[in-house]
C-alpha cells in the first residue's frame, strides 16, 4: 500500500484527528480548571475566563477557521455547564470574537510577545460587555451595571495576566499537532 | 462561510433553548455534559484542594490558636446542651403535629455532599455537588450548611446534583425577620453582594442586626427557620410603599466545601395529621 493511499483525504486530512483530540483536550482541561481551581483562586471574587484565553490564543496561532470552531464548542461547553442561563449565547460571543482575532492577527507584528496579550485584552473586553448586553436583551436575570463593570474590568485584568503563561502552552499544542499542509494538484 | 454556519448554529441553539420546556435536546445535552465533565472536575478538586487548604491555612495561621480556643469552648457548651436534646426534639415534633406546623428541618433526613465544582461564569452562582438521585436527592430540595441557607437543587443526575446559590439573581426565598416579624422575599444580587429583602411593609419595625430566616409558609420549598442572614441596612422613605432592606448572608458562599441537602420538600413539609 502506498503512502498516499494510507493518508486520510478531504477535511480530516486538513484538520487532523490528532489535532481535534489535542484541541478538545485543551478546552476540556481549561473548563475543568476554570470551574475548580480558578473558581477558588479568584481575584476580588472574580473568576478568570480561561476558556476564552485558550480560544483567543488558538485563533491567534492558527487563524479564524480554527478559532471559530474552538470558540463555538468552547463557549457551548461553558453554556451547558451553566444552569438556568441562555444556552448558545457564550458560544455565539466566542465564535465572533475568535473570528475577529483570527482575521486581524495578520496585522500583528511577527513574533511579538505583546501581540497575543493585546489580542486577549481586547477580545475579553468585547466578549464580557457583548455577553452582558445580549443576556440583558434576551431577558436573563442580571446583576447591576456597577457589578457588571467591576466584573468585566477584573476579568480583563486577570485574563491579560494569564496570557503569558497560557499562550506558550497553547502554541506548543497547536504546533505539535498541526497537520502537514496538503497540496492538491 | 464557516463563520456564518457557526453563527447560525449558535442562534439555533439559543432559539431551541428558549422554546424547549422541561425536556428537550438542550436538557439532554446538559445532562450528558455534566455527566462527562463532573468526574474530571472531581479529579481536579481532589488533587488541588489540599494545596489550596495548605495556602489558606498559612494565611490564617495567626488566627488558628484563638479559633481553637473558641471552638473548644463552643464544643463544651454544645455537649452540655446536647444532653437533653433527644427528649426535647421528640416533644417538639409531637407538639408540631398537634399544632399542624411544618416539619422542622432539624429532624429531616439529610445528605452531606462534597462540592465538586463552581460555576465557570462570573454571572451565574451555582455548584455541582457529589451526591445525586442515588442518595435520594431531588429537584427543589433545600441546601444548607452549618451557617445557614445555601440554595436549592435545580438539577439532579445519578451521582451529581446542581445547586443554585441564594446569591444568584434568579434565586429567591420567602423569609421573615426575627421569630414573629414581617415576612418578605429575599433575592440574590450576585456573589459578594448583599441580598435584597423586598415586600416588607413601610410601617414594619425592622432594624439593623435583626435575624432573617426562611418563612416556609404555604407550598414554599424551604422549611421554616433556616438562617439566611442579618439585616445590614434599612432604607426607603416615608412616602415609599415598602422598605428597601439589604441582608448580609450568614453563609460564606466563596469557601463552600461541603453542604447538607435536606431530602424533603414542598408537600412533604406539610404536617401529617394524627389519626384520631
Amino acid at each position: 500500500m502506498s503512502a498516499r493511499a494510507s493518508r486520510p483525504n478531504g477535511i480530516l486530512a486538513e484538520v487532523g484527528l490528532a489535532r481535534i483530540a489535542a484541541v478538545t483536550a485543551t478546552v476540556v482541561v481549561a473548563v475543568a480548571l476554570q470551574s475548580t481551581v480558578l473558581a477558588r483562586l479568584t481575584l476580588l471574587g472574580v473568576i478568570p475566563q480561561l476558556i476564552l484565553v485558550v480560544v483567543v490564543c488558538l485563533a491567534f496561532t492558527d487563524g479564524e477557521r480554527v478559532g471559530v470552531v474552538t470558540g463555538f464548542f468552547g463557549g457551548l461547553l461553558q453554556d451547558l455547564l451553566l444552569p438556568q442561563s441562555i444556552t448558545g449565547l457564550t458560544a455565539l460571543v466566542y465564535t465572533l470574537v475568535a473570528f475577529a482575532v483570527g482575521m486581524f492577527r495578520i496585522y500583528a507584528p511577527q513574533d511579538s510577545v505583546l501581540a497575543p496579550v493585546f489580542a486577549v485584552t481586547v477580545a475579553t473586553a468585547v466578549a464580557e460587555f457583548g455577553y452582558a448586553a445580549m443576556a440583558i436583551m434576551l431577558g436573563q436575570p442580571w446583576v447591576g451595571l456597577e457589578f457588571t463593570i467591576k466584573v468585566a474590568g477584573l476579568v480583563i485584568l486577570y485574563n491579560t495576566l494569564l496570557t503569558p503563561f497560557v499562550y506558550p502552552l497553547v502554541r506548543r499544542v497547536a504546533n505539535r499537532y498541526r497537520p502537514e499542509r496538503v497540496y492538491r494538484w | 462561510m464557516l463563520l456564518l454556519a457557526f453563527v447560525a448554529l449558535s442562534i439555533a441553539v439559543v432559539t431551541l433553548d428558549f422554546r424547549q420546556n422541561s425536556g428537550g435536546p438542550i436538557k439532554r445535552a446538559r445532562d450528558v455534559t455534566v455527566t462527562v465533565v463532573a468526574p474530571i472536575q472531581r479529579g481536579f478538586t481532589t488533587v488541588t484542594r489540599p494545596v489550596g487548604s495548605f495556602f489558606s491555612s498559612l494565611a490564617e495561621l495567626t488566627n488558628l490558636r484563638g479559633e481553637n480556643e473558641r471552638l473548644k469552648a463552643r464544643l463544651a457548651q454544645a455537649e452540655a446542651d446536647a444532653d437533653g436534646l433527644p427528649q426535647i426534639e421528640a416533644e417538639n415534633e409531637e407538639l408540631r403535629r398537634d399544632l399542624e406546623l411544618k416539619k422542622s428541618w432539624r429532624t429531616m433526613d439529610s445528605v452531606l455532599a462534597p462540592v465538586i465544582s463552581n460555576s465557570p461564569s462570573n454571572y451565574k452562582w451555582a455548584l455541582v455537588i457529589g451526591k445525586g438521585k442515588r442518595q435520594g436527592i431531588r429537584v427543589d430540595n433545600a441546601v444548607m450548611n452549618s451557617e445557614g441557607l445555601v440554595g436549592k437543587i435545580i438539577r439532579v443526575d445519578r451521582n451529581y446534583s446542581t445547586v443554585l446559590l441564594l446569591v444568584d439573581p434568579a434565586a429567591a426565598a420567602t423569609a421573615r425577620v426575627g421569630d414573629l416579624g414581617d415576612s418578605g422575599l429575599v433575592e440574590g444580587n450576585g456573589g459578594g453582594e448583599r441580598l435584597t429583602l423586598s415586600s416588607i411593609d413601610v410601617t414594619s419595625d425592622v432594624s439593623v442586626g435583626d435575624e432573617v430566616v426562611t418563612l416556609g409558609r404555604d407550598q414554599g420549598i424551604f422549611p421554616p427557620g433556616i438562617e439566611i442572614g442579618f439585616v445590614a441596612e434599612v432604607g426607603g422613605s416615608a412616602a415609599a410603599l415598602e422598605r428597601l432592606i439589604t441582608v448580609e448572608p450568614s453563609v460564606d458562599f466563596k469557601s463552600l466545601q461541603f453542604v447538607t441537602v435536606l431530602l424533603e420538600t414542598g408537600d412533604e413539609l406539610q404536617p401529617k395529621k394524627k389519626a384520631k
